[in-house]
């Protein structure tokens, strides 16, 4: 079995994350800097999924040594704090990337043109295999994976072909439909997707439960 | 993390800094809490793990769900299922830990790269490998010509530090004893 590690597993997006992957054969491994926070989010996980091996720790040092999948659920701003804590326990391992490099007016991103959030965490973390992936779903959609009868797309990307293959599963067990959607450069188009989305809901009133979901023969 | 890997790789090929900073860029640090698994059967062997701190176990488990120790894994050895990791077929042994233990664990591709580009590394496989097949024709000749109490006084005397850890009922695993009889083993011994 393996363990997951989500980095800010106490959040809104973290937690929404967590309870997804209670459903498939994983142990989670739940960080957050607040305990009692995290500790309410690994019981709640616990009473609806009583099966499910969960454990929450407040060092994310020491989660991503214990874990073979890191998912750094934290805002574009922190990731390099996190990855110089994690630096070498996440050597080889998958690290999936979920930050949108939005600016504060939510009207652009923080990141310049040619590159994205995945790919400066992969230059943080050379060794390790960054994925990008649950960027274009909201936190509502976890729990409500179909919407208006039609099951979200979930967008992946990154470079080795077997770290994909594993975070396809993730998206699968959450309950998204996965499109892998190429090497980790497209990362850039998938953040920025994820920016017009944000945009629409606010000016549209999705009330935060909308995605992506290509149409095709 | 992994001084006792560099040291037991020092001591079999002197590498250069340069070569300890390449191979690190390789490894996988892993922790595991006591009786979580490493590998479980079935599923296929993708790791070779030295143990840097804590103890693991491999075994079987028959028809009849009885558990067979094939090996131990205490500090300074690796711990894996060599037939699976290298024919790609799945996994006959379970592999857990016995204690709350820290793994360096070399994956089946860093492994492979590293045969190809690191002669020093590949020096270092070939020495373990000998030293594995060396203890496996040890414990294949004890197993079919000596006396159980022989084959326990020769584990004792090898091993000493692995039966200071392990509970009896393991060992006896190992030894392919009940519990009973490797306990009146102990005793015949004892007592002269």
């Amino acid at each position: 079995m393996q363990t997951i590690a989500i980095i800010g597993a106490s959040g809104n997006m973290g937690s929404a994350i967590s309870r997804g992957l209670a459903k498939g054969n994983y142990r989670l491994l739940l960080c957050a800097n607040d305990l009692d926070k995290v500790q309410t989010v690994a019981d709640e996980i616990k009473s609806s999924h009583p099966g499910a091996e969960v454990a929450v720790s407040d060092c994310s040092r020491d989660a991503s040594w214990e874990a073979d999948i890191i998912i750094a659920v934290v805002p574009y701003a922190a990731e390099q704090e996190v990855a110089e804590k994690i630096k070498d326990v996440a050597n080889q391992k998958i690290v999936i990337s979920i930050a949108n490099p939005l600016n504060d007016t939510y009207d652009g991103l923080v990141t310049a043109p040619e590159t994205s959030a995945a790919e400066e965490l992969q230059k943080l973390l050379p060794n390790a295999k960054v994925v990008k992936a649950f960027n274009t779903t909201f936190a509502a959609d976890f729990a409500t994976p179909v919407i208006d009868g039609k099951q979200a797309d979930a967008f992946v990307a990154g470079d080795d072909q077997e770290a994909l293959q594993t975070v396809v599963e993730l998206v699968e067990t959450v309950g998204f439909n996965p499109i892998v959607a190429g090497g980790l450069s497209v990362s850039g188009t998938l953040e920025r997707m994820q920016l017009l989305l944000i945009q629409l809901n606010m000016k549209n009133g999705y009330n935060w439960l909308a995605g992506w979901k290509i149409l095709h023969h | 993390m992994y001084n006792l890997f560099f040291q037991n790789l020092n001591s079999k090929v002197q590498l250069t800094e340069e070569e300890q900073e390449q191979i690190k860029t390789y490894l996988t640090l892993k922790k595991l809490r006591k009786k979580q698994y490493l590998l479980q059967e079935g599923d296929v062997c993708k790791v070779i793990a030295f143990v840097e701190k804590g103890a693991l176990r491999a075994y079987s488990v028959d028809e009849n769900s009885n558990e067979h120790i094939i090996q131990f894994g205490l500090e300074g050895w690796t711990i894996s299922d060599l037939y699976s990791f290298l024919t790609g077929e799945p996994a006959t042994y379970n592999i857990d830990a016995l204690e709350d233990s820290e793994l360096v664990i070399i994956s089946k591709s860093a492994h492979e790269e590293l045969l190809q580009t690191m002669p020093k590394y590949e020096t270092f496989t070939r020495l373990n490998i000998t030293g594995a097949y060396l203890a496996m024709q040890r414990r294949l000749t004890s197993i079919i010509s000596a006396s159980v109490e022989e084959r326990y006084q020769d584990f004792i005397n090898l091993y000493p530090h692995i039966a200071q850890r392990v509970p009896q009922h393991m060992i006896a695993s190992y030894m392919g004893l009940t519990p009973e009889t490797l306990s009146r083993i102990r005793k015949r011994i004892s007592s002269k």
